[in-house]
């Protein structure tokens, strides 16, 4: 029991929130194993972005708690990086300042620092664009940015909500390969959230499915296939068919 | 040789090039347009010419009026703006980011600044005089009166209106209010603030002539009472030409500064 517990990295409380009348999320519980890529999916407006907010605290729950190493959760203590659906890279700072932001305002020492987002931008390969400005760059690597900025931190939570939502297809496979390769190479634990039942499935180890508001969790899927993931294969075709015939039943 | 650069180009690609020349000519022509038009102008009346205007910028070379040629009397005026902009730039930015910022202080100080700001500044000139007299002080006092506003309320515009996913990304990682403050909300207002700064320089510039043709003994302001006192009309139209072109230069350096301080606002202003 012990152990087990041990190998949780996020529990999840009887999670509940209620914005004056209205009952947003309904007695959430779940853990997540260190290091797990967990996808949350759910029909649109069922709260999931009312339930990233609470995990990192923008809102704080009506009941329940979430614990991060078996401390409830907390800013100052953990390390939580986001990464919002809207572009939040900083216009003023270049993608080098960017990628430095949380690590200055955590007052990291500038060797951690430096070595750091050197390793990230290489990672990502973003050395022409170093001095640049996110408005001298396209929406995606503007995006990069983003994720750049958030797995610099080496989060103990990496909470993702929807980033690809606003990207075409073929800039969105390229950089679900990406984050998959920067998880594997960091070893960070990853909410991500999203609408796209494929994204889901071809990204997630594991998926929850979120139903509408008030919102609890209808099932887990564990999604057992090797990486990369061919999302034609029939396996994929499955597990893809079943989260969705669970998003419909309403 | 702009028949070879041309002879390559399709038809529109050749208009396009055509409208490029016009614009950069059309500007030199609305110059000579105003000089044509003061030429003639001044042809069968009292009203003097822009060679007469000019020879009387020559004349004041050779004859300084109290002691100053036109370069002085316009330095005079620019150390008044910019003893005022001084002030200005550091309490107006720092009073606008407190009422930006401080939901209390915008409460408090907010109907009480838009009631001053609502007084013109030549309004004030009596009681400046009454209480400081007529030196140096209360015309840079009445520089700062006229030229304040413009400085607090794009500061405080900018550092209200801060886009609220900025100050989510400090929450997240942790910021505490002063990080949040001055690594995020005044770098995201900078350019508000510049705006302020940008209208204000030109809000001075306008002010400190009006404060000089009130009792003064130097600057542009003080030229154009003294050319009205005496009857002399080439004086006060130089004296308006240099008042235009010291305006548009201090519009340029200010713009300049902008882009070198804020590189990120480069795209938008262009």
């Amino acid at each position: 029991m012990n152990a087990e517990k041990q190998d949780y990295k996020v529990v999840v409380k009887n999670l509940t929130k209620y914005f004056g009348d209205l009952h947003v999320l309904d007695n959430i519980s779940f853990n997540i194993r260190k290091g797990e890529f967990l996808c949350v999916v759910g029909p649109t407006g069922c709260g999931k972005t009312t339930f990233l907010n609470l995990l990192t605290r923008i809102y704080t729950p009506t009941k329940g708690d979430l614990y991060i190493d078996g401390k409830p959760a907390d800013p100052k203590k953990h390390n939580l990086a986001f990464v919002f659906q809207e572009p939040s890279a900083m216009p003023w700072l270049t993608v080098e300042q960017n990628l430095r932001f949380g690590l200055e305002i955590k007052k990291l020492s500038k060797k951690e620092i430096d070595e750091r987002v050197n390793e990230i931008i290489s990672l990502l390969g973003l050395e022409p664009f170093r001095k640049a400005y996110p408005h001298q760059l396209s929406v995606s690597t503007a995006q990069r940015i983003i994720i750049g900025r958030a797995f610099a931190m080496n989060p103990d939570l990496l909470l993702m909500d929807e980033p690809y939502g606003q990207m075409d297809i073929k800039l969105r496979f390229y950089l679900e390969d990406e984050v998959i390769r920067l998880w594997k190479k960091l070893g960070s634990t990853v909410v991500f959230i999203t609408h796209n039942i494929e994204e889901a499935v071809y990204l997630a180890e594991r998926i929850l499915i979120l139903t509408n508001k008030p919102t609890t969790i209808k099932e887990e899927v564990i999604v057992d296939l090797p990486r990369p993931r061919d999302v034609t294969s029939p396996e994929f075709v499955e597990i893809r068919k079943h989260v969705t015939e669970q998003i419909k039943w309403w | 040789m702009s028949r070879v650069k041309t002879a390559a180009m399709s038809s529109s690609e050749r208009k396009a090039y055509y409208l490029n020349r016009l614009y950069m000519i059309l500007p030199v022509i609305s110059v000579l347009l105003l000089l044509l038009l003061w030429t003639t102008a001044s042809l069968n009346s009292d009203f003097p010419s822009p060679v007469e205007t000019w020879n009387r910028l020559i004349e004041l070379f050779e004859r300084p009026i109290k002691n100053k040629t036109i370069i002085g009397h316009t330095l005079a005026s620019l150390t008044r703006v910019f003893l005022a902009l001084a002030f200005n730039w550091t309490f107006g930015i720092a009073f606008g980011i407190l009422i930006g910022w401080n939901k209390k202080c915008r409460a408090l100080f907010t109907p009480l600044f838009n009631a001053f700001r609502a007084v013109p500044p030549l309004a004030w000139i009596p009681l400046i005089t009454m209480w400081f007299g007529i030196g140096e002080f209360p015309k840079a006092l009445t520089v700062i009166i006229g030229s304040i506003a413009a400085v607090v309320v794009n500061t405080q515009a900018g550092l209200s209106n801060v886009q609220q996913i900025y100050l989510d990304v400090g929450t997240m990682f942790n910021a505490n209010v002063r990080q949040k403050l001055f690594q995020i909300a005044i770098p995201s207002a900078l350019d508000a603030i510049f705006a302020g700064v940008r209208t204000s320089t030109s809000a001075a510039w306008m002010v400190v002539l009006a404060a000089e043709m009130l009792g003064a003994k130097s600057g542009v302001g003080f030229l154009i009472t003294r050319g009205m006192d005496s009857m002399d009309m080439p004086l006060v139209l130089m004296s308006m030409a240099v008042i235009g072109i010291v305006g548009a230069m201090l519009a340029v350096v200010t713009q300049f500064a902008e882009r070198l301080i804020c590189p990120w606002t480069r795209k938008r202003s262009n």
